[in-house]
């Protein structure tokens, strides 16, 4: 054994005390760094799959016509529907690396119950959705009475016909219960009112059943759904399939301000259209297309097919921007574990680097006898080196160890957190921990260069230290 | 030609505000095999001169010359290397490495010196360890040995590397009487078997006996080469 490494070893066993101070600090760093890089990838990565798989879908296909990005939190002001479904759903099928897409909108009014002859105006916003492919994409609602529009696993499946009616929450029908005194039943008929630029529309439909969210149960408690045939009826979608070029400049003009809406009064191009030369549209009134790829598919090549034909009249938004603050959410984690672990490592560096030095002052006058002797400066400084390499090595060895225990452990149970926390980062439940090589790589690579850099101040002052201290050594 | 020689040299040191002159221009040549004690009181400058010999301190003006090279020429690297080949060193304090035992503390130069075959370092590391009568000690950690037992590592590890000048400060300073007496005779006989150099301070006077020469220094300068003036007679 080179007797720098001997002696490094030897001087580690005879100040023990000291030196399990400092490698149990430095495995607790090295613990926290790596389980908490685990954590924090496991949760990014649950939270991704919950977003994606109850939330957004991997990317959401929009009107190219929108000022807004599609969110979950969008009913306040709904985004304009996508004019050509039909096609956009072709020009969808058509996209090999799709496995499912839903069409869906949101929007809020109000449903009415009858009781005893009175009847109850229970305000509700919703998803409208078609109930087979928005299972598809993101697996049907899970009912507590009622069921799913009428259709069970296997109707999914085989694409069956869905019941058409409304499903209600069951935190919303407990709100309805307290705020109203009523709450809605599986299968009691109901109005549907909706408000439209012509005024408010109705539609008869019948509450399928109320649920209860499996993820993000923070923002489907709120949400109820609607399938879109009743939705159609509200609303009565219709349109033009594109308006006179001269109205369309006309209306440019008023993107610039308050003062350029008003002069549209004046604007012949705006006030002159012949309503009887505009082409009536059907419209499905959807304003998103949830869209799920097949495993292992790519995001991007499948949005530059789509983005590729410019006349469907979409944008696409990926998952990460639609799903508004809650993919931040876990991303802002992992920058605190980051932020985290640095400054617990800049606290075990600073601790380090102090108890070297007082290990350097100490040995003062061994060190001057080494370079009396005839021991170079590069000895000393290797001595040092392995001393402090050898120890925080064993103790990172000890954390990590530490580390894969408990990733061990968490990943069959998960790691359960206070429900408004878990709601935030995966949706709610448990956060299942996936860990992979790379933290434990990360965690010692990191040991290694904080160990490396909290030595050079007390190695530099260990050389610095000339033989003449050997002769002062009384 | 000498293994050491002084030429005009002057050593200030500055403590706080106040000038220092430790040596005021000493002059001395030191020849080969000799047995040589530097005595004087406390401050007089013994240990600098000493640190001079040891290529350890520079003097501020004059010439050092170890083995007719002059060492203020040679930089650090080559006068580590220097003091690795050609001097051993004794200290007062002992200045073993605690956490080596007797045989790895004598055979330590020897590593650092890198030449030699493992099997080659373990006999002269076995002889020198003979030759202090400390065979019987070869595992045993520093501080389980007598402070006369720990000189005797020291001097073992000095001479391993057999080198020109073995430079001893106060080595009996730590040592009870009949210890320190016994430390002395033993260098004296290595003195006589290897031809070895020594160099030692003191200011004990039974162990001024024992140097076949005497410098005497006061004040930063030598009043007494002891040049002609056997010790046993001064």
């Amino acid at each position: 054994m080179p007797i720098a490494i001997k002696l490094a070893l030897r001087t580690i066993a005879r100040r023990k005390g000291r030196m399990a101070l400092i490698g149990s600090l430095v495995a607790f760093g090295t613990f926290l760094i790596v389980f908490g890089s685990i954590f924090a990838s496991s949760t990014a990565s649950a939270s991704r799959a919950a977003i994606i798989g109850k939330f957004t879908g991997d990317f959401i296909v929009y009107s190219a016509r929108s000022k807004e990005l599609p969110s979950p939190f969008a009913f306040q002001t709904p985004l304009p529907p996508i004019r050509d479904l039909e096609r956009v759903e072709t020009a969808l099928d058509a996209v090999p690396e799709i496995a499912a897409y839903a069409p869906y909108a949101q929007n809020y009014g109000v449903v009415q119950a009858r009781r005893d002859g009175r009847t109850f105006d229970l305000p509700i916003i919703y998803y409208a959705i078609d109930p087979v492919s928005y299972a598809k994409v993101f697996g049907a609602l899970k009912s507590v009475e009622g069921d799913y529009f009428g259709l069970s696993a296997d109707g999914i499946a085989a694409e069956g016909k869905a019941r058409g009616g409304v499903m209600v929450s069951a935190f919303q029908n407990a709100q309805y219960k307290k705020n109203y005194g009523v709450e809605l039943r599986a299968g009691e008929d109901v109005t549907v009112l909706g408000v439209t630029e012509g005024g408010v529309n109705s539609a008869r439909s019948t509450v399928s059943g109320v649920f209860v969210p499996e993820r993000y149960a923070s923002v489907f408690n709120y949400i109820n759904f609607m399938d879109a045939s009743t939705y159609a009826a509200v609303y009565n979608y219709s349109g033009v399939s594109s308006l006179p070029e001269s109205l369309d400049k006309s209306l440019a003009k008023a993107d610039s301000g308050e003062d350029a809406i008003f002069a549209l009064a004046s604007d012949p191009g705006a006030g002159t259209v012949d309503v009887s030369s505009l082409k009536a549209e059907r419209l499905s009134g959807a304003t998103m297309i949830a869209v799920r790829l097949k495993p292992g598919a790519s995001a991007k090549d499948a949005i530059a097919r789509i983005e590729s034909d410019p006349s469907l009249g979409v944008r696409v938004a990926a998952w990460s921007e639609a799903s508004g603050f809650y993919a931040q959410v876990s991303a802002g984690l992992q920058a605190f574990v980051l932020v985290a672990t640095a400054l617990v490592f800049l606290v075990v560096a600073m601790i380090f680097m102090n108890t070297l030095i007082i290990n350097v002052t100490e040995r003062t006058t061994e060190i001057g006898t080494m370079r009396a002797i005839g021991a170079e400066r590069s000895f000393v400084r290797d001595v040092f080196l392995a001393e402090s390499l050898a120890l925080n090595m064993a103790a990172a060895a000890v954390g990590l160890v530490a580390s894969g225990v408990a990733a061990l452990a968490f990943s069959r149970s998960g790691v359960t957190l206070p429900d408004v926390v878990s709601q935030f980062l995966v949706g709610g439940g448990s956060i299942p921990i996936r860990a992979t090589p790379w933290p434990f790589v990360a965690g010692a690579l990191v040991v290694a260069l904080v160990s490396v850099l909290a030595t050079l101040y007390p190695v530099r002052v260990a050389t610095g230290i000339t033989p003449l201290k050997a002769m002062s050594g009384r | 030609m000498p293994v050491v020689e002084l030429r005009s040299v002057k050593k200030e040191y500055t403590l706080g505000t106040t000038k220092v002159e430790a040596l005021r221009g000493v002059d001395l040549e030191i020849e080969r095999g000799e047995f040589l004690a530097i005595a004087g009181p406390s401050g007089s400058g013994k240990s600098t001169m000493l640190n001079m010999f040891g290529c350890i301190d520079a003097p501020t003006s004059g010439t050092v010359l170890i083995d007719g090279v002059d060492v203020a020429r040679l930089s650090d690297r080559e006068l580590t290397r220097y003091r690795r080949e050609k001097i051993g060193f004794i200290f007062q304090s002992f200045n073993l490495i605690p956490v080596l035992d007797v045989y790895e503390n004598v055979e330590f130069p020897l590593l650092l010196k890198k030449e030699l075959s493992k099997k080659d370092r373990e006999s002269l590391v076995m002889r020198f360890i003979a030759e202090v009568g400390l065979s019987d000690r070869l595992r045993n950690k520093p501080d389980e040995l007598s402070g006369g037992q720990r000189q005797r590592v020291a001097i073992a590890r000095a001479l391993v590397t057999k080198p020109l000048i073995v430079l001893a400060d106060e080595p009996t300073a730590n040592l009870d009487s009949d210890t320190g007496t016994k430390i002395v005779e033993l260098m004296r006989q290595i003195n006589e078997l290897e031809r070895t150099t020594f160099i030692f301070s003191t200011h004990d006077a039974r162990i001024m006996r024992e140097a076949k020469r005497l410098v005497r220094i006061e004040d930063g300068r030598i009043v007494d080469p002891g040049i002609g003036s056997p010790a046993k007679e001064a």
